[in-house]
């Protein structure tokens, strides 16, 4: 045990000696949590619109002011003919144009459907599919309020026959805001690349200076000497888990729904895991360089690709969803995200901390293998 | 350690040690089909300075490596401190001090930091700690420089305090794995110097070194050559192997034309550059009766003087190794 601390106390002092470390760590953290939280947004809002309204009639102009009231379209540009549309586009003015046809306003009420074009600009994708999608919903909501008006002028009465009228509700997000949705990935992300890459250096390290050398013939343990490497990193990174938690509830307003114990279980599950991976790496490589980069491919393809961070698993190439399954990161992403934003208990997300708790036992027989063999 | 481990130990260590500190028979080890280590025996007695000599790739660290218990060897016995090197590496390692020639220190600690952490890896008591810490402060010249960062320190300063880290739980038995290489030759007296004094009060030292004055300084010696022991014993019977030959010391000015032209000269043992000069080994023969001069001149050498020298070890070593790259 006393050895353990000595060299666990060691290892406090390299780190705390070593600057640009110490500012990794710290700031690496905060600067993510802005970066995702802020620049980042997935929010698709106040869409700059232009109008070319050919018909304005007092449907055309009632259509033009409910795409204004509502949150998702900043109409900014009125347009007199389509010519227009192209430099619109094309200096950045406008991402939706919508084109009221000039029989609009006649059509409607003659009862017939009133034509909308709506032209989008494919540039940023995720912009135009979310924007075609408010602004159906949009259309189809002002044709019933027309539907419904028109009845009432003709003296029917709405109150049963009233047209049916969509109505969106986001769960656990109701706003949408991306934050909730990043900061629980993020704290995910972090936790991965602290606990794999420093793990996977701290040991490099030492047989580069020769120092490795030196332990191996002191009566210490491999063991003793396993747990006194990464016990700074799994408290280091429980430390950044509270922070950017904290960070995200207090400063973000994310909501944390569910269980703090549970994600405390799941958390030890995961660094049990990342910690087991970085000890490998560590055994197997031959330089500071090589266990730098495998370390890095090994936190970043799992932790941002094939974990669900940013990229849906579903929307991945088949290979990769299968890919993904091999990686403790997506579990531990479903867990994480679960716990803030549904409270999800055990009974829902027993299988992912299944699927971690045999990764964690897997990875530490074969740290230990690995370890044994080369040390 | 746990109280089993303990008791085991309380079985008297000087009565079954005797006066050896380190017992190895047909110690061997191979890797593959390389054989690094092949069928050695040694003995190093308390309070020796045993030298253990050797070209690069000879085997001299894999018998080190072996005898600390860190690898096992592939046939043969070796005792440590009372210990066997198989069945209890882990209480060798607790006897033994080891050094090697990088000064396994951590360049980011302070001198007090380093210390306080091997202390802490051999489970000293505070005041045992208290007590060593005093003591190596003041043999490494040390004292007032407790929180300099190891990195800042000259190389003669940093083999001292690597030399107190390896000497911290006072071992009986201490390995250095080229301890002096790159040190200046003031701080490597000085080095020596504290060899001598651990060897005074009883502890016995396993030396490899490259420097042959620092050979001589040993009380005894083995030299091991593609991992066999060539040769052993103190300083002066390796070099009687060689009293019998007579060596020659030539002033030349080419030394490497020199060289050559005498490459299968039938008088001539063994030729090799001694820095500047070219010095010949013709065996029972004279220098009379090889008559030098004669020969390097008729090739088109002149030679200013020849002078007959006492072997020294590097000759007796240069004899071992052509003697064995003439056997294989």
């Amino acid at each position: 045990m006393n050895r353990v601390l000595a060299i666990a106390r060691k290892e406090f002092i390299h780190i705390t000696r070593d600057r640009r470390l110490l500012a990794t760590i710290l700031l690496m953290p905060l600067i993510q949590l802005f970066l995702f939280s802020y620049a980042l947004s997935f929010n698709v809002k106040n869409i700059p619109t232009a109008v070319l309204d050919q018909d304005n009639s007092t449907y055309s102009r009632q259509y033009v002011s409910a795409l204004q009231q509502s949150d998702y379209f900043t109409v900014n540009r009125d347009l007199s003919s389509m010519s227009q549309v192209n430099g619109v586009f094309a200096q950045n003015q406008a991402n939706v144009v919508v084109v009221l046809s000039p029989t609009f306003g006649s059509d409607i009420a003659a009862g017939r459907l009133g034509a909308v074009q709506l032209l989008i600009d494919g540039s940023d994708p995720n912009t135009a599919q979310v924007a075609q999608g408010y602004a159906a919903a949009l259309s189809a909501v002002f044709g019933g309020r027309v539907a419904i008006s028109r009845a009432q002028a003709k003296g029917v009465s709405t109150s049963g026959a009233a047209g049916i009228t969509p109505s969106i509700r986001t769960w656990y997000n109701p706003e949408g805001r991306s934050a909730n949705y990043f900061i629980p990935g993020l704290i995910v992300i972090l936790l991965t690349t602290v606990t794999i890459q420093q793990t996977a250096l701290t040991l490099v390290r030492e047989k580069e200076n020769g120092t490795y050398e030196q332990l191996v013939v002191s009566p210490i343990r491999r063991i003793e000497l396993m747990v006194g490497k990464i016990a700074p990193w799994a408290l280091i990174g429980a430390l950044e888990v509270i922070i950017v938690s904290a960070i995200g509830i207090f400063v973000f307003q994310i909501p944390f729904r569910g269980s703090v114990l549970l994600f405390a279980l799941g958390s030890l599950l995961y660094v049990i895991c990342t910690l087991g991976l970085g000890l490998i790496v560590s055994a197997r490589a031959s330089s500071v360089e090589t266990a730098n980069q495998l370390s890095a491919l090994l936190a970043v393809l799992p932790g941002f690709m094939l974990s669900g961070f940013i990229f849906p698993i579903a929307n991945l190439p088949i290979v990769l969803q299968a890919v993904s399954y091999i990686f403790p990161t997506r579990y531990f992403m479903v867990i994480t995200r679960t716990i803030f934003l549904k409270g999800g208990s055990f009974a829902v997300l027993w299988p992912q901390f299944a699927a971690l708790a045999v990764f964690a036992v897997a990875i530490i027989v074969l740290a230990a293998a690995s370890y044994r063999e080369r040390a | 350690m746990s109280l089993f481990g303990n008791r085991k130990q309380a079985v008297p260590q000087a009565e079954t040690l005797g006066d050896d500190a380190i017992v190895v028979s047909k110690l061997r080890k191979t890797f593959g089909d390389f054989v690094a280590v092949d069928s050695i025996d040694l003995t190093v007695k308390r309070g020796e300075i045993f030298g253990f000599l050797g070209p690069n790739g000879s085997g001299k660290t894999t018998t080190i490596r072996m005898l600390c218990g860190v690898i096992e060897p592939s046939g043969g016995t070796a005792t440590v401190m009372g210990y066997d090197i198989c069945k209890d590496p882990e209480k060798v390692r607790c006897n033994i001090g080891y050094m090697s020639q990088k000064f396994s220190l951590f360049q980011d600690l302070t001198v007090d930091e380093n210390l306080r952490f091997y202390s802490g890896l051999y489970g000293l008591t505070a005041e045992k700690y208290a007590e060593r810490r005093a003591y190596i402060l003041k043999m490494a010249d040390l004292e007032g420089r407790e929180t300099e960062l190891t990195k800042n320190l000259s190389v003669g300063w940093k083999q001292r305090l690597a030399l107190g880290c390896a000497t911290l739980h006072e071992p009986k038995l201490i390995f250095l794995d080229e301890p002096t290489s790159g040190v200046d030759p003031t701080a490597r007296r000085q080095f020596w110097e504290l060899l001598y004094d651990l060897a005074n009060d009883g502890v016995a030292l396993f030396v490899t070194t490259h420097y042959m004055d620092e050979a001589t300084h040993c009380n005894r010696l083995a030299f091991i050559y593609r991992g066999d022991i060539i040769a052993a014993g103190t300083p002066q019977e390796v070099k009687a192997g060689l009293a019998k030959d007579t060596i020659l010391r030539l002033d030349v000015d080419d030394g490497e034309g020199a060289l050559a032209a005498l490459q299968g000269n039938s008088a001539v043992a063994e030729a090799y550059m001694q820095g500047a000069s070219l010095q010949v080994n013709i065996g029972h023969l004279s220098a009379d009766e090889a008559d030098l001069p004669a020969v390097l001149g008729s090739a088109g050498f002149l030679v200013h003087g020849v002078e007959r020298v006492e072997p020294t070890l590097e000759d007796a070593f240069v004899h071992l190794v052509t003697e064995q790259g003439g056997r294989a």
